[in-house]
Parts: structure tokens; sequence; C-alpha cells
């Protein structure tokens, strides 16, 4: 009997299943994103009709520049010397062209020096300039407000920017093309078909890539590109060739492939409606093509592009 | 066992002749007596032990729990607020700002722990959080130290991680543990049922004793003025004692508001202070940092307010005076920003006021920490000795019953 009642238990014991072994689940690996991206699937549509064409790189002819400190009464220059200081809208972001440095917390670049450039010829001093920080979607509505006397921040002149502000003329001709980590097979813009592309919004490489890659994401700054390029969430970084060779020398293990698939012209925004301020930078571009200032900035900060080209050349409607 | 049905009658009959009897009733009463007296001390023990579980609860758990999570909150909205200062510094970030971020962090992880005990499903999305933001943090200061701007980006994304993560997190685990301390208030809060049992069984024994004088014509019987007397007085006890423990669970209530609106009023300190220096940061693309920076300021004062309501006191009153003067200074700092001054705006925004303000707070919290803890300390004294004395006063009143009954059937023999 008591064998019996054993042998039960025993089976009973051998049947009766107990909870299954606990298991430590993590949560999903969060994977963080730069604040403010967000997938493009069509060029944003400009309200209106598209602009008609025109001739983006003819500015206004300069007249002879009038002295440091001197500028003529009523003129918007004028107006700038009696603040004591120029305000321009410039951009932190993107190594060499204008960036904050890290070490003395000053904002500089090639784009900097020319901001510094114009405040030297209505002052006689570089330094009277005030830097506005401002997104590539900020700058036509920053100009459009009057918060800023000039924009210099890597700004293309497009006939559809041509209706909401002026532009000087062209002080650096560039031209877009792709950065991607070495070895990734990528060797130009038809290689983003199947890939994903990163670039920033209400800028003009926008417009030129979102139909040419599988997915395009958008956010505020390059700089957000480069850390979602080595966060592994994008293939490629698509835009002008001074910003790409920042984000390079920033990244040993990227690199910028391809030709150059547009012309990108940059220009000097200024407000609507201030045609002796057009004139008068114009007038400090020729000046700093003239004496050298131009191709002294270029050695200093954008060597990696290759030797100093021929600055472009000043082209005029009058 | 089965009664066959002939038996079973005459067992009732014999039942009902005795209830119709007088010794039989008292016998009834007697039973009835004792039951009723074990039951209401079993249940004003019960009612009183939970009470002092509650209590204790409070002491010992709910609170530190909250304090934990309010500080998991406090540390993670400094880290980040300090992260953007040292980034803001230029150059070598400053020792004593990394210093600070570094204790952040380990404050964070600590509090957190403690935290884990009651909430182990908001703690784990942070425990898992925070290591990706710390990491962010490392990638933008190494790419910082190389002068390499894309750092500025690193960190923009660490602290929209925290924005739109961790602090969410944090907050919730905050409200999850003050919810805890409010019910935990609520459980330790005036026992109706058993005051009223415990009034009814006293005016039972009355009406027993009324009952025998009619039927004896003997004024008094010493059994049962033991039994009422024990009975009325653990009544008395208990309902002393239950609207003392009322009162100060009420003080401690007032104490916990207070100290929820103090540490409300930090965390919108640090984030203001974050939002002040992030707007430096971006170098005029800044307006939504400082619209911000209205927002809480607004938030801030008004916190601060309610708390000198509640009467404050003089850390409170000296918060609400750095709270007026960092505000001035932050009118000067965008004044001198706005004006190009960028160097001067930057010097301007280290000014002490907001180390001033924070430290009055930290102040402010911990005496109202102590006066909660205070008053749930004398309701816990007050609930001392109160179950086993109400245990023994119930064993008093019953046997007081029986002995009273008992003389009384014996005169029946």
């Amino acid at each position: 009997m008591r064998r019996l009642a054993l042998a039960a238990v025993l089976l009973l014991g051998a049947c009766s299943a107990g909870p299954a072994p606990s298991q430590v689940v993590p949560r999903s690996a969060p994977v963080p994103q730069p604040a403010g991206a967000s997938t493009v699937s069509a060029a944003p549509s400009s309200p209106g009709a598209a602009a008609p064409a025109c001739d983006t790189t003819a500015s206004l002819r300069p007249g002879p520049l009038p002295p440091a400190g001197q500028m003529p009464g009523g003129s918007a220059m004028a107006r700038i010397q009696q603040r004591g200081r120029l305000i321009a809208g410039v951009d932190q972001n993107s190594y060499l062209m204008g960036f904050r440095n890290s070490f003395t917390g000053e904002i500089e670049g090639f784009d900097v020096d020319v901001a510094r450039q114009i405040a030297k010829a209505v002052f006689g001093d570089e330094k009277k300039v005030q830097f506005k920080v401002v997104t590539a979607a900020e700058r036509i509505p920053v100009l459009r407000s009057g918060e800023v006397d000039v924009v210099v921040r890597t700004m293309t002149i497009t006939c559809e920017r041509l209706r909401d502000v002026d532009f000087s003329q062209v002080y650096y001709q560039a031209g877009q093309r792709v950065l991607v980590r070495r070895n990734s097979g990528i060797t130009g813009v038809d290689g983003l078909k199947d890939r994903s592309v990163c670039v920033a919004s209400g800028s003009t490489s926008l417009v030129n890539v979102v139909n040419r890659a599988r997915t395009t994401v958008s956010v505020p700054n390059w700089t957000d590109c480069l850390v979602m390029l080595q966060q592994g969430q994008t293939d490629a970084i698509s835009t002008d060739d001074t910003i790409l060779a920042g984000l390079a020398a920033q990244d040993p293990y990227t690199e910028v492939v391809g030709e150059r698939f547009t012309d990108e012209s940059y220009g000097v925004g200024i407000p609507k409606g201030q045609e002796d301020l057009v004139r008068f930078v114009n007038g400090v571009l020729e000046r700093m093509r003239a004496d050298g200032t131009w191709n002294g900035m270029y050695r200093r900060w954008l060597t990696t592009l290759g030797p100093a080209p021929t600055p472009p050349a000043g082209r005029y409607r009058d | 066992m089965v009664i066959d049905s002939q038996p079973r009658q005459a067992l009732l009959r014999r039942f009902t002749g005795l209830a119709r009897s007088t010794p039989g009733r008292l016998t009834v009463i007697a039973v009835v007596l004792v039951l009723a007296a074990l039951a209401s001390g079993w249940l004003t023990t019960w009612s009183v032990n939970r009470q002092e579980r509650a209590l204790e609860d409070l002491a010992t758990r709910s609170e530190p729990l909250s304090h934990a999570a309010q500080e998991v909150h406090r540390a993670l909205q400094d880290a980040d607020a300090t992260a953007a200062s040292a980034f803001l510094s230029g150059g070598l970030e400053p020792a004593q700002l990394r210093e600070r971020y570094e204790a952040d962090i380990a404050q964070a992880q600590a509090a957190l722990s403690v935290a884990t005990a009651s909430s182990p499903d908001l703690t784990a999305t942070l425990a898992a959080q925070l290591p990706v933001y710390t990491g962010l943090i490392e990638t933008a200061r190494t790419n910082n130290r190389q002068g390499f701007p894309v750092g500025a980006a690193y960190l923009r994304e660490a602290s929209g991680l925290m924005r739109t993560q961790l602090l969410p997190a944090a907050r919730e685990l905050y409200r999850a543990e003050t919810d805890r301390v409010a019910r935990a208030q609520d459980e330790a809060d005036f026992p109706v049922v058993p005051v009223l049992v415990a009034l009814a069984f006293v005016v039972a024994l009355v009406l027993t004793q009324r009952y025998l004088t009619r039927k004896t014509n003997r004024l008094l019987n010493v059994g049962l003025l033991v039994a009422t007397g024990a009975a009325a007085l653990s009544l008395l006890w208990v309902t002393t004692v239950s609207v003392l423990v009322m009162r100060d669970v009420g003080d401690s209530r007032t104490a916990s508001e207070k100290v929820d609106v103090l540490a409300q009023a930090r965390i919108a300190t640090l984030t203001a202070r974050g939002e002040e220096t992030l707007t430096l940061v971006a170098r005029g693309a800044g307006q939504t940092y400082e619209k911000n920076f209205v927002e809480v300021s607004q938030r801030l004062e008004d916190l601060l307010e309610h708390a000198k309501r509640l009467e404050g006191g003089e850390a409170v009153d000296s918060a609400v005076r750095n709270f007026g003067e960092w505000q001035q200074v932050h009118q000067r700092v965008r004044e001198a920003d706005d004006s190009g001054q960028y160097a001067d705006a930057v010097a301007l925004v280290a000014t002490p006021y907001f180390d001033s303000l924070d430290e009055d707070l930290v102040r402010a919290i911990g005496q109202a920490r102590q006066d909660f803890s205070d008053e749930v300390a004398v309701a816990r004294a007050s609930l001392a000795g109160t179950a086993v004395g109400v245990l023994v006063l119930a064993v008093i009143a019953a046997a007081g019953a029986v002995m009273g009954l008992w003389q009384r059937l014996k005169e029946y023999r």
C-alpha cells in the first residue's frame, strides 16, 4: 500500500510541470534620433506658381566704396553705422563655413569672414558684428522680418528666393555632391536610388535629391545629418561640397564621392528693397577679389577642397 | 452523523424552552455579550493595526520612495542643464561643472535603484534610457574636445532624448509615488466602523444592566459594571487616539503638499536654468528656449507663491527674493545678448542667484520633510499600545459580562 502511494506521488511529480523558468526581457533598445528629424516624401511645394526663369547670378553694379565710418546719409549702411554693429545671420554648425570654435566659443569660418569683411567696410573694424545663428529654413524669414542686415550662410541664389529677398553677386561657387561612409559602395548621386539620404530642411539640397533617393530624412542642421550617418540611421548626406568637406573633416571614416551634380552660387542675402546695401556689399566683394583677401580666406578654411580656384567673377545687370 | 427527526425536534423544544425561561435568556445574553466583546475588540485591534501599518508605510516606504522619485527627476533635469552649461563655457569644460554633472548622474542612478522597489515598470524605462543619454553626452564631449561642431549636434540629441523620454518618465514616476503617499494617508484616517461597533457594545451592556435591574430588583451588578467600564474606556481610548491621529495625518498632508509644491518649484528652477543656458548656446536661434524660460518662470513664481501661502518660513522668503534677483539678471542677460554683447551675456549668466535659489529650495524641502516625519512620528506614538490595550479591555469586558450574569444565574439553581 505504502509503496503504491509512493509510486503515485513519483508519477504525479513527474507529470506536473513547474512554471517555466523566468526570463529577463530587455525593453526595446532605445535608438535616439536628432530632435526634429522627419522623413520627407516630396519636395516642399512653394506657395503660388513656380518662380519664372531668371538670371540668378547677375546682381547690381557697385559704385565706389565710401570710406569706412563715413556711410552716405540716409543709406542702409548709415543706419547700420548708427547702430554701431552689423547684424549677420550665420551658421554655427557648418564646419569650415560657419561654426563655433569650441575652444574660444567664437563663431568662425569662410562665411563668417565674409560678414566680417562687410563690417570692416562699414566701420573699419571687423569686430563690430553681431552674429545671429539661423538654421537653413530660417534664412528667408529673418531677412523678411528685418532681424538681420545680411545673411551669409551657404545660401544659394535661386529665382524662387529672389522673389522674397535680394542677393549680392556670387561670392563662392559650390556644387552638390554626396558624403558616405568609406567602403559603402556608393559612388555618386546615382547610387542613392535604393538608399536613404539626409538633408537639412529648407535647403536647396533637399529639393535636388528628394526624388533621387529611396528615403529622404530632413533635420534642422547639417551636423544632425552627420550624427545620423554615424549612428547608422542614414546611408548618405547630400549637399554642397563646401559643407560636405566640413563634415568629412570631422569624421575620417567618411568620404565625399561623385562629381558635382548641381551648381550652387552662394550670395549674401539682403532684405528686399535695399539697393544701396546690395551695391555696397558687391563693392566689398569686388575689393576682396582684387586685393587677395578672398584667396587668403580660401586658403585659411577650404584647402581640403583642393587648391584655391579663381574667385567667381562679378556679373551685373546694372 | 445523522440526527433523526424525533430527537431533533426534542432538542429544538429544549432550546426554545430555555430561551423563554429567564435563566435561559441570561445564558443567551452572556454568550452574545462575550462574542460581542471579542468581536468589537478584534475589529478595533485590526483597524488600529491597519493604521499603524499605514503610518509605518508612510514613514519608512512611501515618503522615502516619493523623495527618491523626486530626486530622480531633479538629478536628470540638473544633469541636462549642467551639460549645456559646460558646453557653453567654451574651451575645456570647468571641472566644477563636470563634477556636478557626474554627481547628478550618480544621484539619479542611486535614486532610481531605490524607486525600483515600487514602480519596476517606470524605472525600467528610465534605467534603459539613462546609459543612452550619458553615451550621447560623452560623444558630444569627445567631438567638442576635438573642436568639431558635431559635438553640439550630439548635445542637442541628448537633450532631446532627455526632454522627450527621460523627464516625462521621471515625472510619471514621481506622480505614482506621491499618489502612494496619499493612499497611505487615507488608510491612516478615522476608523468609523470599529468605533461604531464599540459604541454599540457599550449600549448593549447598559441595556443588559437595565434588564437585570428590572428582573431582579437589584440596582447594580459588579461584573457588568466592570464590563461596561472596560468597554467605555476602550471606546474613549480608540476615539481619542483616532482623533489625534486624524489631526496628525491632516498636518502631514499639509506637509506633503508643501514638499510637493517645493519639489515642483525646484524642478521648475532647474528647467528654467536649462532654458536660459540653451538660449545662449543657440546663439540667436534660441527663441523657443527663451519662450520656455518665460513660461517656466511664470510657473515657478506661482509655485513659490503657493509655498508661501502654506506658511513657507524663512527659506521660502529667501527663495522668493533670489528668484526676483535672478529674473532681473535674466533681463540683463537678454539685453546683452540681443544687443550683440554675447561675452557679457555669458559672464552675466554665471551670477549666483540661481544657485542661491536652489539652495533655499533644498532647505525648505528639508524642513517640510522634517515636519512630515514629525507628524507621522507623533501619530505613531499616539497609537502605541492601543492595539494591546483594546484587546485586554475586550477580554476584561467579556469576563465581566460572564461573571455578572453567572452571579444571577446561580440564583436560579
